[in-house]
């Protein structure tokens, strides 16, 4: 009772009190539009989960994506006889290629570049060897692997969303697609066009990155808070 | 003069106490971290159809209003399944009546040896209310690949014949089909059935 007559009456303790009160419940209300408007925590959306793979590499050995697991990979899906448009889409694997090799700040993670083959009855694990010789692969960067029809099917046509149908000729007509995956199996990125912006999936990888290196503690709550803003880069 | 250094004090005051309300914000009362990786923007998942241990054709869309949580395994599997199935069970019964609005489906990923019969003989070991999901290796394998699962037959001189390794994540799907979290392997019971709750409370 005291106290409440004190609250009502006292000269100085009510008009501080209450601004200081207000100055709280701004500050947070503020903090939170603040985060939500200039979201200065970037992220890529999940997209969905990566198909699972069973493939061969270029040596006849097994890669599954739980090989994968740990690693953000940037695929992309072509055939070793492909005339048009794969120089152009293995041009822009091959620039990726070198920013990795080269400028890139991977900040510890590894980074894998893999394509796909669609045309397993032709290209053999040597001919995938030759394939990747003549793409300018650098081995344990970028890796080339086919499988068997059906979990082509599954993994590219149904997993990635990738169109690709024989053509009349006898060779494959195949949508430019590359796909960005990170380390826990999720798609991160799509780029649906022949020549992907080499600068924005060097971006995203570094997002994901980001993203993977705060992913415990404190900044945890901050990077999930940017996925719940859908503070996704422009 | 003086209510100005009193303004000043408050205004430290406010700031301090707002400092110390966001750390126990994030420390009590935000919502709990889920314990897998979660799915935002949320994606419906993959609706498969396959066969169930009861003997009827099974697809995800027939759990609507459930929340589903989906393993890919199989009954010769020397430890990682029957632990994950196990911390399921576990989950479930901490959950008590809640855990009505939670289906527990494994798929095998031996289709071969996992027949339906197979299947019904193992499941209720766990839990009754286990369901046991098998079909052709062409309808588990576009299955597993939409799920991101992983498997192959892998040959070993066990007294179980051949093992089959695969990836072994745990799906949560939510009551309107959405995948929401993905739990990896060693997720327990405890974790399992906070994020079960916390989802099934909003």
């Amino acid at each position: 009772m005291n106290t409440n007559i004190r609250w009502q009456t006292s000269e100085f303790l009510p008009t501080p009190l209450r601004y200081g009160a207000a100055v709280v419940v701004g500050l947070l209300a503020l903090s939170i539009i603040a985060f939500a408007i200039f979201q200065p925590i970037k992220v890529l959306p999940r997209i969905g989960l990566a198909p699972g793979l069973g493939l061969i590499d270029q040596d006849g050995r097994v890669l599954s994506n739980e090989t994968l697991r740990g690693h953000i990979v940037l695929y992309n899906f072509t055939y070793s006889r492909c005339a048009s448009p794969c120089p152009q889409t293995m041009g822009v694997m091959r620039a990726v290629q070198e920013q990795l090799n080269g400028p890139f700040d991977n900040k510890g993670f590894r980074i894998r570049l893999l394509t796909i083959s669609l045309d397993p009855a032709h290209d053999t694990p040597q001919v995938l060897k030759e394939f990747a010789l003549r793409s300018g692969a650098d081995r344990p960067r970028w890796w080339f692997v086919t499988g068997d029809e059906s979990q082509l099917k599954y993994a590219v046509g149904g997993g990635f969303n990738v169109y690709y149908a024989a053509d009349a000729k006898g060779g494959i007509t195949v949508d430019p697609v590359f796909v960005l995956v990170d380390g826990w199996g999720i798609v991160r990125a799509e780029y649906r066009t022949a020549s992907p912006a080499i600068d924005r999936i060097l971006r995203d990888i570094s997002l994901v990155i980001d993203e993977a290196k705060n992913s415990e503690g404190a900044a945890r709550y901050a990077y999930e808070a940017a996925h719940l803003f859908l503070c996704y880069p422009k | 003069m003086k209510r100005i250094f009193l303004f000043i004090i408050s205004l430290a005051a406010g700031l301090g106490l707002t400092a110390a309300l966001t750390f126990a914000a994030t420390q009590w009362l935000r919502p709990p971290a889920l314990h897998g990786l979660v799915m935002q923007p949320q994606q419906p998942a993959y609706n498969f159809t396959l066969m169930s241990h009861y003997g009827q054709t099974v697809s995800l869309s027939d759990f609507r209003g459930k929340w589903v949580m989906i393993y890919f395994g199989y009954i010769a599997c020397p430890d990682v399944c029957p632990a994950t199935l196990a911390e399921l069970n576990k989950a479930l019964l901490s959950l008590g009546k809640q855990s009505e609005r939670v289906q527990v489906v494994m798929i095998t990923v031996d289709p071969e040896r996992d027949t339906k019969e197979q299947l019904a003989g193992f499941m209720p070991h766990f839990n009754k209310s286990f369901i046991g999901l098998t079909g052709t290796s062409e309808q588990i394998k576009e299955a597993a690949t939409y799920y991101g699962i992983y498997f192959a037959k892998h040959q070993e001189d066990t007294a179980l014949g051949y093992l089959v390794d695969h990836t072994a994540t745990v799906m949560l799907i939510d009551p309107d089909g959405y995948l929401r979290v993905v739990y990896s392997f060693g997720t327990v019971a405890k974790d399992f059935a906070d994020d079960l709750k916390y989802l099934m409370a909003r």
